[in-house]
């Protein structure tokens, strides 16, 4: 029974009587690499279950072992999300699907679903050092992450929705004083079947049969990708690749992106977005300085995308630079400063980190001596102190390995955690605005929150004028230009607010198109092939540098898509960006062009340029396609029903 | 060659109440040797249509031959059955484990599943 509406939307009265659909979920989806698939997959036609909602120990023992209606939908509480539990679902053949409540109640007191040793097999370390030997990075780790789980799990993030699925639960399922409820009963069905399966090699061999083969061509997996961010305060030649002559660099480095179990979900506050947001104000503080009194050598800020997925973004740019394929190459870099979580320091002191293998050759370590002495020096009026670990210590995870993978360079990476992770929350979706402590007062407006200056603003605002002023010594700048470093706490909040509480802000929807509602999330995705123009928070960085660093001209839009024709422009040394303006209450922004250094570079693993899908250097993870994703509730009359209600599909 | 005699189209009938029995014994020929060529289905069509015909009717002058090429295309169908019931037993069992091999021999690979 099908009604086509006026609107070519299919409705079909007697389907929206049995079955509610749940809008408001988040899936787990299948990832693979050279050699696993992690992740979830559902059968074809969705998985069905009588729900029970997972509240108690005994809810646990009748789900697994005594409830009389298996299989069941489990709707799990917060404080049951762990491994012991996932696990323990994993092994019954009584579950058919998890649905988990994302919320602050009952949520424990550290939830990593990381695995405890990131990136073990693609940093810099062989065997005596890697896989955590001296330190063990993310101790709270579960690696639930990791694992690969035959049903579905789902995320429910609406209250309201919850809400909805626990009245149908207490109004049919609930037990009363004991035994076993009668049918009929509410049950949910989650569809989310992947597509690809076993390994990278595997799928894309499969895609490459398919395009040769067959009349219809399935694509069944996609590389994960993106691209790199980056600028200098010298503006380099971006058609002359290779060596670039009399250039030499200090790199700034930061990470864009992060993760969680699920898809698209990952705010990454601490984990990622401390990082980025130190860098940026750091740039801010730093340009108009080296403008004036440049330092001798270039400084080059990259921000790389991917690197929760085997270092992903920085692989692809040191690779580049070894092929003479970017605009600079290693012989260019003097030395390295990356900027991992810095937080969590909350008037404790700042780490760098160093690798201890390089700095066996002495020339290393001599210059990574003189990078942690200018640091300290840099660090003397400020109210924050950096101190170095124990010299056997490794380097934590971090985009620098994979640069010492390339050669000996002396690099540094600051972090707020002295051995361990300080980040209770690493790579979940509970690392938000309030794992940094990013709160507001209530009562205020949303353009007064983005520009209010909490206590989490100013200490990010002393670390980048921290990174900031280091950075001008290490390019060899003078001592007497440090004073006039000094990072905007006001950039600092705003930016705080923009990457962590709502994306949709004035200052954001004046400098680009709008963006949806909430905070984004820093998810790496699967780039231009697949969702059109770039992800949104490599542009959001993109344009903000150019905000920050971009010089405004009077040229017209049509001047600004084509800026080669006028004289006075050069393509080859700046982008050129066509910028939305302030809005006021009166009218929309007038726009204008902006000028700047910024550029985008492809993420994309080398193993997908070099076909080596089982590539043990290079990150192969990709995702799985899927057909559909959705979840619905409905009653069941009796087993035989269930059967036949789970196979109805909208046939429209 | 009269397709009609081959192929039954139109009007013709199954019936071989009406044919003469040497092109009974023809036509059996004809599907027996058919058969080698790849085509267990006209063994088995062959030993459907003339079974009645070569062990259950009485004898006539073309019946044992008849009845020799029945067993000949049974012995056949029965091998084909049997080697192709190994084959695709084997194939459904193995083929996730087989990787590569596995896919380059498959027509469509499943979704989803190894």
């Amino acid at each position: 029974m099908c009604v086509s509406s006026a609107a070519g939307v299919c409705s079909s009265s007697v389907e929206q009587k049995i079955y509610v659909e749940l809008n408001e979920t988040v899936p787990c989806v299948r990832l693979l690499n050279a050699t696993h698939q992690i992740g979830c997959q559902s059968s074809m036609s969705g998985d069905t279950g009588v729900l029970h909602v997972l509240e108690t120990q005994s809810d646990l023992d009748w789900i697994l072992s005594s409830g009389p209606h298996p299989p069941y939908m489990v709707i799990m509480e917060t404080a049951f999300f762990n491994r012991s539990v996932m696990m323990r679902m994993k092994n019954s053949s009584r579950v058919s699907g998890v649905a988990v409540i994302v919320s602050k109640t009952g949520l424990a007191q550290n939830f990593s679903p990381h695995t405890t040793c990131p990136n073990q097999n693609t940093g810099v370390y062989g065997s005596e050092l890697a896989n955590c030997n001296v330190t063990v990075w993310n101790p709270l780790g579960n690696g639930l992450s990791y694992e690969d789980f035959s049903f579905p799990v789902f995320a429910l993030k609406d209250e309201n929705q919850t809400q909805v699925i626990r009245k149908c639960y207490e109004d049919h399922n609930q037990r009363v004083n004991g035994s076993a409820p009668h049918y009929p009963l509410c049950a949910m069905q989650l569809f989310s079947h992947m597509h690809a399966v076993t390994d990278t090699v595997t799928c894309m061999r499969r895609t490459d049969l398919q395009n040769r083969f067959s009349i219809n061509p399935e694509v069944l997996c996609d590389p994960l990708s993106d691209f790199n961010v980056w600028t200098s305060t010298r503006p380099l030649n971006s058609s002359a690749k290779g060596h670039a002559a009399n250039e030499s660099v200090v790199i700034a480095a930061a990470r864009l992106d992060g993760r969680s179990f699920f898809w698209e979900q990952a705010p990454a506050a601490e984990g990622t977005v401390s990082g980025i947001i130190t860098l940026l104000a750091a740039i801010q503080a730093l340009y108009p300085v080296t403008q004036e009194a440049p330092p001798p050598r270039n400084i080059f800020f990259t921000f790389f995308q991917g690197e929760a997925f085997d270092y992903i973004g920085s692989s692809k740019m040191v690779y580049d630079m070894e092929k003479n394929d970017f605009v600079i190459d290693l012989k260019n870099v003097h030395s390295i400063l990356e900027i991992g979580q810095v937080g969590l320091h909350s008037g404790r002191s700042l780490w760098m980190h160093s690798d201890p293998v390089s700095r066996k050759n002495d020339s290393v370590n001599e210059a990574v001596s003189e990078m942690m002495n200018r640091m300290e020096s840099a660090a003397a009026g400020l109210s924050v102190s950096v101190g170095h670990p124990s010299f056997s210590q490794p380097l934590p995870p971090s985009s620098l390995q994979r640069f010492l993978r390339a050669g000996p360079i002396p690099g540094l990476v600051l972090a707020d955690h002295q051995k361990s992770f300080s980040n209770r929350y690493y790579e979940s979706m509970y690392d938000d605005a309030e794992n940094l402590n990013v709160t507001y007062p209530p009562g205020l407006t949303p353009d007064e929150q983005l520009v209010y200056e909490t206590d989490a603003a100013k200490s990010l605002a002393e670390v980048a004028t921290l990174v900031a002023r280091s950075l001008y010594l290490q390019a060899g700048g003078e001592n007497n230009s440090l004073s006039n470093i000094t990072a905007d706490p006001k950039t600092v909040a705003q930016l705080l607010y923009g990457f962590l509480v709502q994306k949709n802000n004035s200052w954001f929807r004046s400098l680009l198109l709008s963006a949806g509602p909430g905070p984004p999330q820093f998810y790496i995705g699967l780039g231009p092939r697949i969702h059109g123009p770039v992800h949104s928070v490599t542009r959001f960085v993109q344009y903000i540098l150019a905000n920050l660093t971009g010089t405004v001209t009077n040229l017209t839009e049509s001047q600004c898509q084509n800026p080669s024709e006028l004289s006075t422009e050069n393509k080859d040394l700046f982008s050129y960006f066509w910028v939305s303006g302030p809005a006021s209450v009166n009218s929309t922004g007038e726009p204008f062009c902006v000028r700047a250094s910024v550029r985008l570079s492809e993420a994309v693993s080398p193993a997908f340029e070099l076909l080596e899908y089982g590539s043990r250097n290079y990150s192969t993870w990709t995702e799985s396609r899927w057909k559909s994703i959705r979840a619905r509730i409905f009653l069941v009359a009796s087993r035989e029903l269930e059967v036949m209600q789970t196979k109805t599909q909208q046939n429209c | 060659m009269d397709l009609s005699r081959v192929f039954f189209t139109g009007n013709s009938t199954m019936n071989l109440e009406r044919m003469p029995n040497e092109e009974k014994l023809s036509l059996c020929r004809r599907y027996y040797l058919g058969g080698f060529a790849f085509l267990p289905f006209l063994w088995l069509v062959n030993v459907l249509w003339f079974f009645k015909e070569a062990f259950l009717k009485p004898a006539y002058t073309e019946q044992p031959q008849i009845k020799s090429y029945i067993k000949k295309s049974a012995l056949g169908l029965i091998l084909w059955v049997a080697v192709l019931t190994t084959w695709i037993t084997i194939f459904q069992h193995f083929r996730a484990r087989w990787g590569e091999v596995g896919d380059y021999l498959s027509f469509t690979i499943p979704l989803g599943t190894a």
